[in-house]
């Protein structure tokens, strides 16, 4: 609890509002430009290198509450761990320096994204049946059909197709911002000042 | 009311000094203007005055600052921030985002300072009256325009009833009528007299009117504090980065194309001073 | 007050209710939903339960239209999934090699009515609650002050960036851009355009930190409301029923589990 409040100051407190809006705007311009990706968690990533583990999950679980509030995916709020998982997993990497270079975040976001794969598929199995109620659903038919695998395989495969690239995407890009954020905002946030 | 003996501070990772080697006292109702070129330090000695510097910004501070009875040193944020109403250039950023309306959002520092709810009513319906925001009060604050945040930024310090006022360019980000609005606004607040402000500010004329005196920085040193009259006829106002104010500007024109003779008067800073000026009756 | 959640004003008793009180019959109805064993159970819920509340709320057809709006897409990917895909040996049709199962198709039943339950109740919760409301609610009981501040303070910026979000979109339309092309090439015209988006809104977040400092929102002591919530003792026992039926559904599955 020492180290939460260690992390947490008010800087934190007004980065994170913005990192969740990050979130859930460039994650509804991406659906809305028909792309194969979620791009839904370039804030959570963000927040959990500037900051922290805990500060990435949280900014996780609050963008999936707030998909949810808002009615615009009401199912959001079944993956809020994986959400909190991937801030968690995000920060780990940048503390063992594995967000310094871009092939380094590449492959830290590849791992994110299998990892999140992992996670989301069950859920998707147990709670909703094997469905999201969204255009991958169409995938995991797919892979059922054609494979064979059964709804919990189905929806591995079809995780495990889309997460990683979309991490991978996440990552470069989060590394991008941050070397090119001003001096001043970077001593802050590595505690200089 | 403030006290800066021998201040001098470094932002972190920066060599050069921001302030350099400032003293100042202010005392308790004074109005004091702060001018100089961007960077000379106006935005830092603002942020001593509210103990932002040194708790937010950490970095080097040398000296001792004194602001309404408090040692800035040695006293938490959350105190300095209750003495000091701080009001900055962006009016988006100024507003908490906390609340929904802009009546809740003037009473959010209130709340937080745990004031019960009957005086806390009465203290925002005052504030949104000093400010000329009782017909929005029921709006959401990203609603507003400019002028009428930058109001909202002052109502929310106003409410406070701080003991100190310190203002940093409150209306540089504004267009020509938000500026308008928030120096009537701010007319209203001084001429109730009894507040102690400190305003940085390139809008001369109006500090000529109000201010008690005028501190001239210049890359962190303080160069002047004087009378406002004697600081903004300064001869090297230009070469410090500085316009004069269009009264003086317009005196000195007259005098370059020998309109009116240089008797050795002081120049004028205000609309009076000028027509008195061009009357031919010397100050 | 712009509503970007599912936040509707209204008069009723329902959105009269003390914020908690809201939260309890969603978190029981909720918890039904999966704990529940007959899926008719569920069913009975969501009619003579959830849709009632919603007429007392005064917004019954808004909430049926809005459960239809995202049962819909669950339920066309549900039962053909899990009837062809699923477990179950009850063949009913075949196509080429593909055949819809009975049992498959039940299964889609069942997690149809309990999605449907457990997502409406949280919809119901967001319709007739306002999030500020709720967020004092909890910071009353011992939430920390600073997650209610990050969610109203997120739901009231959100709009912002949207804004910028749609003139990245109109500005691709405009250029007839928005769905032509290589998909790889969507995504490289993309990302120059988001991160100014993002770095132009961290830039300045240290001027936002000082703005909240002002505020005085690390001041110490008790907190007050300029508008208190309204409570009352009926309210309260009805909170710890419905609390300790939640216990008891969790535990009576739980145990239903655990035994063979």
């Amino acid at each position: 609890m020492d180290k939460l409040k260690q992390e947490f100051t008010t800087l934190t407190l007004v980065l994170i509002p913005v990192a969740v809006a990050i979130n859930l705007a460039v994650g509804q311009l991406v659906i809305a430009l028909k792309l194969p990706l979620y791009l839904d968690s370039i804030g959570t990533v963000l927040v959990a290198a500037l900051v922290g583990p805990w500060s990435g999950a949280l900014t996780g679980v609050i963008s999936s509450v707030i998909w949810t509030a808002t009615g615009w995916f009401p199912q959001a709020i079944a993956w809020v761990g994986v959400a909190a998982v991937i801030g968690i997993l995000a920060a780990a990497f940048k503390q063992g320096g594995w967000l310094d270079g871009p092939v380094k975040a590449g492959a830290s976001g590849l791992i994110t994204g299998i990892v999140a794969a992992f996670l989301s598929a069950p859920i998707a199995a147990y709670v909703f049946g094997g469905v999201t109620g969204t255009g991958t659903d169409v995938l995991v038919a797919a892979f059922s059909g054609t494979f064979g695998l059964d709804i919990l395989g189905a929806n591995m495969a079809q995780g495990v197709v889309s997460d990683p690239i979309d991490k991978l995407v996440t990552f470069l890009i989060v590394w991008a911002l941050l070397r090119s954020l001003p001096v001043r905002l970077q001593a802050r946030f590595s505690g200089e000042e | 009311m403030i006290r800066l003996a021998g201040v001098t501070y470094r932002y972190p990772r920066t060599e050069h000094p921001a302030l350099q080697d400032i003293d100042l006292q202010v005392s308790a109702g004074e109005f004091v203007g702060l001018i100089g070129a961007n960077g000379s330090g106006k935005s830092s000695l603002c942020l001593a005055l509210s103990g932002f510097i040194p708790h937010f910004y950490k970095g080097r501070l040398e000296g001792e600052i004194e602001v309404a009875g408090h040692p800035v040193r040695e006293t938490p944020l959350g105190t300095m921030a209750g003495a000091v109403g701080l009001v900055f250039q962006n009016p988006f950023n100024q507003i908490s985002g906390a609340r929904f309306t802009v009546r809740e959002e003037v009473a959010f520092g209130l709340e937080n300072m745990g004031v019960p709810p009957p005086e806390m009513a009465s203290r925002v319906d005052t504030a949104l009256a000093q400010t000329g925001l009782r017909d929005q009060a029921g709006h959401s604050p990203y609603a507003l325009s400019g002028g009428q945040q930058q109001r909202l930024a002052i109502a929310s310090v106003v409410v406070l009833r701080p003991r100190l006022f310190v203002l940093d360019e409150p209306t540089s980000q504004l267009d020509p009528v938000g500026t308008r609005e928030v120096y009537a606004a701010l007319r209203a607040l001084v001429s109730e007299g009894g507040h102690t402000v400190v305003c940085a500010t390139h809008k001369l004329e109006w500090l000529a009117s109000f201010a008690d005196r005028i501190v001239l920085l210049r890359e962190g040193k303080m160069i002047a504090d004087d009378h406002p009259r004697r600081v903004l006829t300064r001869p090297d106002l230009r070469s410090l980065g500085i316009a004069p104010t269009r009264y003086t500007a317009a005196a000195l024109e007259a005098q370059r194309q020998g309109f009116r003779e240089n008797r050795g008067g002081e120049l004028p800073v205000t609309l009076d001073q000028a027509a008195a000026f061009f009357d031919g009756n010397q100050d | 007050m712009t509503s970007l959640t599912l936040f509707r004003p209204g008069k009723s008793g329902l959105h009269r209710l003390h914020p908690l009180t809201k939260l309890s019959i969603s978190g029981f109805c909720l918890i039904a939903s999966i704990t529940l064993p007959d899926p008719w159970m569920v069913a009975g819920l969501y009619f003579f339960l959830m849709v009632p509340l919603a007429a007392w709320g005064g917004m019954a057809r808004r909430f049926l239209i809005a459960c239809v709006q995202f049962i819909g897409p669950f339920m066309l990917s549900l039962f053909p999934i899990q009837g062809f895909f699923g477990r179950g040996t009850t063949i009913l049709f075949e196509i080429g090699r593909f055949s819809l199962k009975q049992e498959g198709l039940l299964l889609a039943a069942d997690y149809t009515v309990r999605i449907l339950a457990g997502l409406g109740a949280a919809m119901l919760l967001m319709f007739v609650t306002r999030p500020d409301h709720l967020m004092q609610a909890l910071s009353e009981r011992g939430f920390p002050r600073s997650l209610g501040y990050i969610v109203v303070t997120t739901l009231q910026i959100l709009p912002r960036f949207q804004e910028k979000t749609q003139m990245i979109l109109n500005a691709q339309r405009a250029r007839g851009l928005e769905t032509e092309g290589h998909l790889l090439h969507r995504a490289r015209r993309l990302l120059p355009l988001v991160g100014p988006l993002i770095m132009g809104s961290i830039i300045d977040i240290d001027e936002r930190a000082i703005a909240l400092e002002a505020r005085l929102f690390n001041h110490p002591g008790p907190k007050t409301s300029l508008h208190p919530l309204v409570d009352s003792r009926a309210q309260r026992i009805t909170r710890s029923t419905l609390s300790g039926l939640i216990v008891l559904l969790v535990l009576w599955r739980l145990l239903g589990w655990l035994s063979p």
